[in-house]
């Protein structure tokens, strides 16, 4: 599979505070793309670099197989659709007007607006003024902005910021189908792994200018597995069990936490404790926050 | 590449209130160098001239520059707001392309601005100051060469108003440009300084031609001026970071 985006040692330094530090990126080809980390973690930094918006320190771009360079910046940019820090557009346009305004800078004719306008369900409201928008549909108009011309890669910063939940899921099943409707390969940014976990595949994890993890989302759901909270109606009986599979339970009256353990496992203990006569009535699996994978994902860097 | 900009920034303009400051501004002026003309007759012999004079004095030392800052901050106001920056950035354009466009489209709405502003003399002229012949074909010739004064003052506010976002601050800086133009060129450095260029293209408050076989070097500074402006804008659209 083709490499459709990746950095090398890529840097950004504003004086004394490095906001990019060494950043490898590897986004694969036909893949929705998750690229999480907190605000001022670096995201849209080097989003912006990505499209040369931003000139890095040091480091390299390549896009869709080629070198970012001044020389092949716009040949570049033609193939790439994207949404940089919140929607962008003229208020006092209506959604027509402003998506010609762009179709004009990009070259693409106007005929391919209102497939855009289609796809972001603004149809019916093609002809009102920007202004006058909700913050959702602003966003809406800005993914259309960027499908404009059907570009092979989509470069998306937070675009579910300040929607409702309603809208939330709507712009994730626009984009989950992106690569299979459009063969486009997208780029999303978001600072709530919840919100990506049901639309990407590929996650990188970026914390304070660092690439954290990058891989497979399963792979980091392994990591994000929490710890288990057992409620027994006779914790005692249930020491000798927990000691016996190797397991230091941390016991608060009838309620035992136990660290994250193979599914296999714990049906195994529940079992067990079962048939002891523990008395299991509840057992709560957490998932770490966004946070709490951070520290496990330092942690074992430091490792 | 240039005209796909054009045509894009000229967009823009639908629905702008800029066209407000475009019709009312000159009006005001054309309203006080006539009441100006009228009021002092008994000095101002030279008809069209003299009426040419009233008109030029307030018109190219504040209302002129206000009106270019005012399109030029306009278009730049547009992309300063709302991360629109990111925008026409991330666009497949190259950015001296985008400073070109918007000049051009300044440079459009100037030339409007300097025909309304003929039509506005003429018309107060013949309805106001009771002359029934035709202004002197050198009044024409003295509202192009504006023109070519003018195109220097575009861009440098242009270049002001892509990096100082505040709308109204470049405003003032060519209002204070139009002013210190006055003093520079009465002092015979005219030719230093853009806005100065204007005033001496339009032949502004002087019945004679003040650039009388001095063509050649006001057309040159014309050209240095917009040639440095240019460049600079090109070097900083390119090797800067875009703040959106």
């Amino acid at each position: 599979m083709q490499t459709v985006i990746e950095t090398k040692a890529l840097c950004k330094q504003y004086g004394p505070h490095t906001a990019v530090d060494h950043v490898e990126l590897h986004v694969p080809q036909g893949c929705v793309y998750g690229f999480i980390g907190p605000n001022g973690a670096g995201k849209s930094t080097t989003m912006k670099m990505l499209l040369g918006l931003i000139h890095p320190t040091a480091g390299r771009v390549r896009l869709l197989g080629q070198e970012l360079t001044e020389k092949s910046r716009l040949p570049l940019l033609r193939q790439t659709g994207s949404l940089i820090e919140s929607p962008a557009g003229y208020l006092h346009l209506t959604a027509q007007e402003n998506l010609e305004i762009v179709a004009d800078l990009k070259g693409v004719p106007h005929k391919d607006i209102g497939r855009v306008l289609d796809i972001v369900h603004l149809t019916q409201d093609r002809n009102r003024r920007v202004g006058q928008y909700s913050l959702g549909m602003k966003q809406r108009l800005g993914i259309a902005m960027a499908l404009l011309g059907s570009p092979k890669l989509l470069i998306l910063d937070e675009p579910t910021n300040g929607l409702d939940p309603a809208g939330i899921q709507e712009m994730r099943a626009l984009i989950r189908n992106m690569p299979a409707a459009t063969g486009a390969t997208v780029l999303i940014s978001s600072h709530l792994l919840g919100e990506m976990e049901q639309m990407v595949e590929q996650v990188g994890i970026i914390d304070h200018g660092h690439i954290l993890f990058e891989g497979p989302l399963t792979e980091l759901q392994r990591h994000s597995r929490g710890n288990v909270t057992l409620r027994l109606l006779d914790p005692a009986k249930a020491a000798p069990i927990l000691r016996a599979n190797g397991l230091t339970a941390h016991s608060d009256s009838c309620v035992v936490t136990l660290p994250p353990l193979q599914d296999a496992l714990l049906a195994d203990l529940v079992q067990k404790l079962a048939a002891c006569g523990a008395g299991v009535v509840e057992l709560t699996p957490h998932t770490k926050t966004l946070e709490e994978i951070f520290l496990s994902l330092t942690s074992e860097e430091a490792d | 590449m240039l005209k796909r900009c054009i045509i894009a920034e000229n967009r823009k303009l639908h629905a702008s209130p800029i066209w407000v400051i475009f019709f009312v501004l000159p009006l005001i002026s054309a309203g006080y160098g006539t009441f100006n003309y009228l009021q002092n007759l008994e000095i101002l012999t030279e008809r069209w001239y003299s009426l040419w004079t009233q008109h030029t004095l307030f018109y190219s030392m504040l209302f002129f520059p206000a009106m270019v800052s005012a399109y030029a901050a306009y278009l730049w106001r547009l992309e300063h707001l709302g991360h629109n920056w990111n925008l026409i950035m991330a666009a497949p354009v190259r950015p001296f392309a985008l400073f070109a466009a918007k000049l051009l489209v300044v440079v459009k709405l100037m030339c409007f601005t300097q025909c309304f502003v003929f039509v506005l003399y003429v018309a107060c002229g013949r309805l106001f100051a009771g002359f029934s012949d035709w202004p002197p074909m050198s009044i024409v010739f003295y509202l192009v060469r504006g023109i070519f004064g003018g195109l220097a003052v575009a861009a440098v506010q242009l270049l002001l108003a892509m990096l100082i976002r505040s709308f109204a601050v470049p405003i003032f800086l060519g209002l204070v440009g139009g002013i210190a133009g006055m003093l520079i060129g009465s002092k015979g450095y005219a030719l230093l300084w853009p806005y100065c260029l204007m005033q001496q293209g339009m032949n502004a408050n002087h019945s004679t031609d003040v650039l009388a076989g001095n063509v050649l070097p006001f057309l040159l500074a014309c050209a240095g001026w917009l040639a440095v402006v240019l460049l600079t804008a090109k070097v900083l659209l390119e090797k800067t970071d875009v703040k959106a």
